[in-house]
């Protein structure tokens, strides 16, 4: 139902199958023989996985697969115990999220978009204020940071909201996403992380946010997500890459399965574990 | 919380539309206290005859100020999420410390008074910590400190007065008469601090990140926030207003006893709630939490004049106290989402 809704209708989804992802690029993001324990528990195994840019490549796989250790890897809140990460061509070493931040990984999750009592442009610009020296101090520039987060939210096309001004309570979670997706493309992200984007959303919603998706790829940013949902991976990701036991067991370009036999590929492999 | 809870029914309407003079006015969190303090005002103008006498003005406008100054402390303090139950005890903590060092030991009074912050700041510093580091809820750290203070008070001066026959220089600054009018320095402080604190909070960084670490910790951390550092200022910010403001009181009435400032804390926080501020973080207003310490002290100065014996005021805040949350959370304004 979800998915005849999102080829019904989406003008988006049209160019889809222009799309192509230039590999001979340098990858934004690249894991090399990446593996994980915790403590004794060996749940990563030699990890090979590269995003490019204007790509998106989604994580699926059945619970305990792994995806979300790769994805706290990709965002600095796990460092693994073995092999690199180059970002941008260059080794890379984080051990702190606002560090993969700082140089433009930039992770959304559904539950922390957003501060709900904050205005729409006091959240766009939150840990990021513009402000303009008068003085000894360093003033909020609100003027600028409005009309910046007006024009940034008007191109998201967000209905319910008047005014940048508004307290952002009333946003729903898929718009409290697309506001984050809109921000760190604003603030020149490389790499977006998405976790479970479309988790107990709308059909309108998860729709939105997939829409937002693709437009951060298009403007060249790599997209990495976790879905669970094969109805909302297929239509965006770019490459699927199947994980089982923390390994990577298959990669799969756009077009080569369908839902049914991507649904299947996650249960048959699991029976046989 | 959740995505899903966090979404109010009351957004029903649907596209962009001008808001009407109405709702801007709704919007002003101060809208609402100013209107009661008006009709307080109204009330007592219509009950005695002398509710705008100089004496009833300085009664008012003193008892108000020191509370205002506590309460702005507090409120920059709730806003990001955090109580203080140990302002009221440090509200005579520290002017005993700046007397005692002063009046009874002859060091140089600004010397006194600059040693005297510096404590009432490092309590603010120990509430901070505590809270932070060990993750207990603040409640819990600074009713520790309101006993630690209590103790104190009572250690340093068992009972006596300290008393300042002849006011010095800096009690001057801090306490004496504006010229012939019937007002005190404390006024003056009051509006030179609100005025300060309304601009941290609307113009500097500072105030949004204050603002977003009550409203909600986590996308605020995930935003880049420092928000234990956050807290901890603010737990300073409120522990020196009340210090200062006691130092105030002291500077006017020429005396202090480990009394003073009884259920200020309490007070504060009240005239706080009345102002708009959420007791769950994230809202408030520093003119609403002044507009809330003059709601408080005009209430309290008006009973007494209409015959009221002195100590029954506070029944009635208490009273009013709980119909203003109720109605806060009624008009679905009380801490945003939580309400």
């Amino acid at each position: 139902m979800s998915n005849a809704e999102l080829h019904s209708g989406a003008p988006e989804s049209a160019p889809e199958h222009n799309h192509h992802v230039d590999r001979s690029a340098t990858p934004v993001f690249e894991l090399k023989s990446i593996s994980h324990s915790y403590g004794r528990n060996r749940v990563i195994f030699d990890v090979n996985l590269a995003v490019w840019p204007g790509e998106v490549v989604a994580l699926v796989g059945d619970n305990g697969a792994g995806k979300s250790t790769l994805l706290k890897i990709f965002a600095g809140y796990q460092r693994p115990t073995a092999g690199t990460l180059r970002f941008m061509g260059k080794d890379v070493q984080f051990s702190t999220p606002a560090a993969a931040r700082a140089i433009g990984i930039e992770a959304v999750y559904q539950d922390l978009a957003i501060v709900d009592q904050l205005s729409l442009w006091r959240n766009f610009f939150l840990g990021k204020e513009i402000v303009r020296k008068v003085g000894p101090l360093n003033l909020l520039d609100r003027n600028e940071m409005r009309s910046q987060a007006q024009k940034a939210i008007t191109q998201l096309g967000l209905t319910r909201v008047h005014t940048v001004d508004e307290a952002v309570w009333s946003l729903s979670g898929g718009e409290r996403q697309s506001v984050a997706i809109t921000r760190a493309m604003h603030f020149g992200a490389k790499l977006l992380l998405l976790d479970e984007p479309t988790a107990a959303l709308s059909v309108r919603e998860t729709r939105n946010v997939l829409h937002n998706i693709r437009r951060a790829r298009d403007q060249g940013l790599g997209v990495l997500y976790i879905d669970h949902n094969m109805g909302h991976v297929l239509p965006v990701a770019d490459r699927i890459v199947l994980l089982e036991l923390g390994r990577v067991v298959r990669v799969i370009d756009r077009g080569e399965v369908s839902i049914e036999e991507l649904q299947d590929l996650i249960a048959r492999r699991t029976d046989h574990a | 919380m959740t995505s899903e809870t966090s979404r109010p029914s009351a957004m029903l309407h649907g596209g962009p539309r001008q808001k009407s003079v109405i709702e801007q006015l709704l919007g002003i969190r101060e809208l609402a206290p100013g209107l009661g303090l008006i009709v307080v005002a109204l009330f007592f103008t219509a009950q005695t005859a002398n509710f705008w006498s100089p004496q009833t003005m300085t009664a008012i406008t003193t008892v108000a100020s020191t509370i205002a100054i506590v309460s702005i402390g507090v409120t920059m303090l709730m806003i990001s999420g955090e109580f203080d139950l140990s302002v009221g005890q440090n509200f005579a903590f520290t002017p005993i410390i700046w007397a005692l060092l002063f009046v009874s030991n002859g060091i140089n009074e600004w010397v006194a008074l600059v040693i005297a912050l510096v404590v009432a700041c490092l309590v603010g510093v120990v509430n901070g910590l505590v809270t932070t580091i060990f993750a207990i809820p603040s409640f819990i750290a600074t009713l520790g400190m309101f006993f630690v203070l209590q103790g104190m008070n009572n250690l340093l001066i068992s009972g006596h007065q300290l008393i300042m026959f002849d006011p010095s220089i800096a009690m001057s600054v801090l306490g004496a008469r504006l010229g012939t009018t019937p007002f005190y320095m404390p006024l003056l402080w009051m509006f030179v601090i609100a005025g300060a604190f309304w601009f941290v909070l609307a113009r500097l960084r500072y105030g949004n990140w204050t603002f977003a670490t009550g409203g909600r910790v986590g996308p605020a951390k995930a935003m880049g926030v420092p928000t234990a550092r956050v807290k901890r200022i603010n737990f300073v910010v409120s522990a020196f207003l009340a210090g200062l403001a006691g130092c105030m009181q002291f500077a006017y009435i020429r005396g202090v006893t480990q009394g003073q400032g009884q259920n200020y804390e309490l007070l504060a926080i009240t005239a706080a709630v009345l102002g708009g501020t959420s007791l769950f973080g994230g809202t408030g207003t520093i003119w609403g939490s002044v507009i809330g310490a003059f709601l408080l002290s005009a209430i309290q100065i008006g009973l007494v004049l209409i015959g009221v014996p002195g100590s029954f005021y506070v029944t009635f805040i208490g009273v009013m106290l709980v119909i203003v949350v109720i109605a806060n959370v009624r008009l679905g304004r009380f801490g945003g989402s939580q309400a």
